[in-house]
């Protein structure tokens, strides 16, 4: 019962789906054990559900310590009920932050930081993934109102908005800074792709077989600390008729977390630790300097 | 080997940053300077947050600058009136520098501020000592005898009120002047994450007209307890100050000082200063083209710090 379908039409796809699908008893074996750790599946709307997912990351936990230089995480999943066309979708978003983004402008030869704007509420990591382009398959509603894709990302600047009626309609939101918002948009998200801190990634999800799936996450070496929000939506007919979701936590531990939370909880006593630490180390090596 | 600094919080490789650390401690072992003008711009260059960079080069500075104070201390050659008084000074310089820190960050404008003092400071340093030691070697070649130098009066500072004397610097003079510069140091040791050995040497020469043989020793006690101060404001009020990272640029400095004073005793003075006087303008030149280049990306983002 080889139940899948690639949407990317290659012979060589169809060839790595057969060999997938021919190591699959070792395969399942692998994920019943990944499932069973899975949380109960949280389930949308009422009656009989068509289909229900499970998933599990590798880890729940991602801790940073003295080597931490990123780390690459893979969710497993089953989607019971799974049938062909239908497609998955994989978002991990980090701890929400504010943020202020300013727009560089040139005074007198240099280039300054002006014109700030501060957005509410950003996600500092944000992550999806999903088994074929995201508008190839779901509607726009969809996307927008689970806040799916980078131009469906929630990026709210309320200090800029105001509401008022506009050709007749109620409480549009608009934008103080007219069509200069979709710039400041495009910034967050621009800057956040080149640290690694946002990623889309079509095809990102592959389907291995019999509703067997598999997802892999990138952390960069600038991660955020926080509890991190995993999601994993069933898409049929361009809407989700399922979803999974669990937490991911990303902590500093050991030397680093004992540095953090010191600085941060007694910082004056941080400081003169950190000046008698200094001291220490330029008088030794004075003392040892005049002994030779 | 990559490690994670934790206030950073960026990972940047082991070996770099003790050989950074080996290598400015070597030029300051070998120049008496402290380095710190050099090593700021450097960890600002490979990715540290411009205010990480400089309170934790004020922590650095403690470490470098406890040794050759110890040092002159033994000998006697340091003038500890004045240098108290140029403290009382820095302690308000840093307390200021650290507001005013604290407000520019607020307001964004940090990293601007930062590379501004950079290029300004560093582009008359590098400039004057260029001009100095390329004027030495020229002398040297052509056996031309230094052109003697004429005592000016100090009208205006002979003048101020609140004097008192300076037995140690054989000075009777108003207590103004070193205050003044003390806070000038203090403000840039909290703004700029330099030991400012670089502005207070030449002010107490030509402005106080101190002895030149308790000069350095009067101004490393004056940095060792200002930049003290300065890494404990940093950490309490922003903080700023990465142990880790101190930790490893001090070890490397340490030990690169040591080398660096045992090998400048024996080489030419002048072609070394000369050279670090490009390098110094080098940095200056990287630090101002930054500022005017097109930035890659217009838009810049900064996380909100919470007023504490």
């Amino acid at each position: 019962m080889i139940a899948r379908i690639f949407t990317g039409p290659s012979a060589l796809t169809a060839l790595v789906a057969c060999c997938l699908a021919l190591a699959a008893p070792a395969q399942a074996g692998s994920q019943t054990a990944a499932q069973a750790e899975a949380p109960v599946p949280a389930q949308e709307g009422g009656g009989p559900p068509v289909a229900r997912i499970s998933a599990a990351l590798t880890q729940d936990v991602v801790e940073i310590r003295s080597n931490f230089s990123g780390a690459e995480l893979t969710l497993f999943g089953a989607a019971a009920g799974l049938e062909d066309g239908d497609d998955i979708v994989m978002i991990v978003r980090g701890p929400q932050r504010d943020m202020r983004v300013m727009r560089k402008r040139r005074v007198l030869g240099i280039w300054i930081n002006a014109a700030p704007v501060r957005f509410e509420a950003v996600p500092s990591f944000y992550a999806v993934a999903s088994t074929r382009p995201l508008d190839e398959f779901a509607t726009f509603s969809a996307l927008r109102r689970n806040s799916m894709g980078m131009e469906h990302l929630r990026l709210s600047a309320p200090e800029t908005e105001r509401t008022e009626t506009r050709f007749g309609v109620t409480d549009m939101r608009v934008s103080d800074l007219g069509a200069d918002i979709i710039d400041y948009r495009a910034a967050v998200v621009r800057n956040k792709e080149r640290q690694d801190l946002y990623a889309e990634a079509p095809g990102g999800v592959e389907i291995i077989d019999n509703g067997l799936f598999s997802a892999r996450l990138f952390l960069p070496p600038v991660t955020p600390t926080g509890v991190y929000d995993a999601e994993v939506y069933l898409f049929r007919d361009g809407a989700p008729i399922a979803r999974w979701t669990d937490t991911l936590e990303v902590v500093k531990a050991g030397a680093e977390r004992a540095i953090y939370d010191l600085a941060h909880q007694h910082p004056l006593v941080y400081g003169v630790l950190a000046v008698i630490m200094a001291v220490l180390a330029g008088w030794i090596a004075a003392a040892f300097g005049r002994r030779q | 080997m990559q490690i994670y600094l934790p206030i950073a919080e960026i990972s940047l490789n082991l070996y770099l940053l003790l050989s950074l650390g080996l290598g400015v401690g070597f030029l300051s072992g070998m120049f008496g300077v402290g380095g710190g003008f050099l090593m700021t711009p450097i960890l600002i260059f490979l990715g540290v947050p411009p205010a990480v960079a400089v309170s934790t080069q004020a922590n650095q500075i403690v470490a470098s600058s406890v040794s050759g104070a110890l040092a002159h201390w033994r000998r006697r050659s340091l003038d500890v009136k004045m240098g108290l008084v140029l403290i009382a000074g820095g302690v308000f310089g840093s307390v200021s520098g650290v507001q005013l820190f604290s407000i520019l960050q607020a307001m964004g404008q940090i990293d601007l501020v930062i590379s501004l003092c950079y290029v300004g400071f560093l582009g008359v340093i590098g400039g004057l000592m260029f001009v100095e030691s390329a004027g030495a070697i020229r002398r040297r070649y052509s056996k031309t005898p230094r052109p003697k130098k004429k005592r000016r009066k100090r009208g205006v500072i002979d003048a101020l009120p609140f004097k008192t004397r300076f037995p140690v610097s054989g000075l009777y003079m108003s207590v103004i002047p070193p205050l003044a510069i003390g806070f000038l140091v203090g403000a840039l040791a909290a703004l700029m994450g330099v030991g400012g050995g670089f502005v207070m040497v030449p002010a107490m020469i030509y402005v106080l007209r101190m002895p030149t043989n308790v000069v350095i020793g009067t101004s490393l006690f004056q940095i060792l307890f200002v930049t003290a101060l300065t890494t404990v404001l940093q950490a309490a009020q922003n903080q700023t100050v990465d142990v880790m990272l101190a930790g490893l640029l001090i070890v490397g400095g340490v030990i690169g000082a040591q080398i660096g004073a045992r090998v400048g005793a024996k080489v030419r003075a002048e072609e070394l200063r000369a050279a670090l006087a490009l390098m110094v303008l080098l940095v200056c030149g990287k630090l101002a083209w930054d500022l005017g280049a097109t930035p890659q990306d217009l838009f810049v983002l900064m996380d909100t710090r919470e007023a504490s």
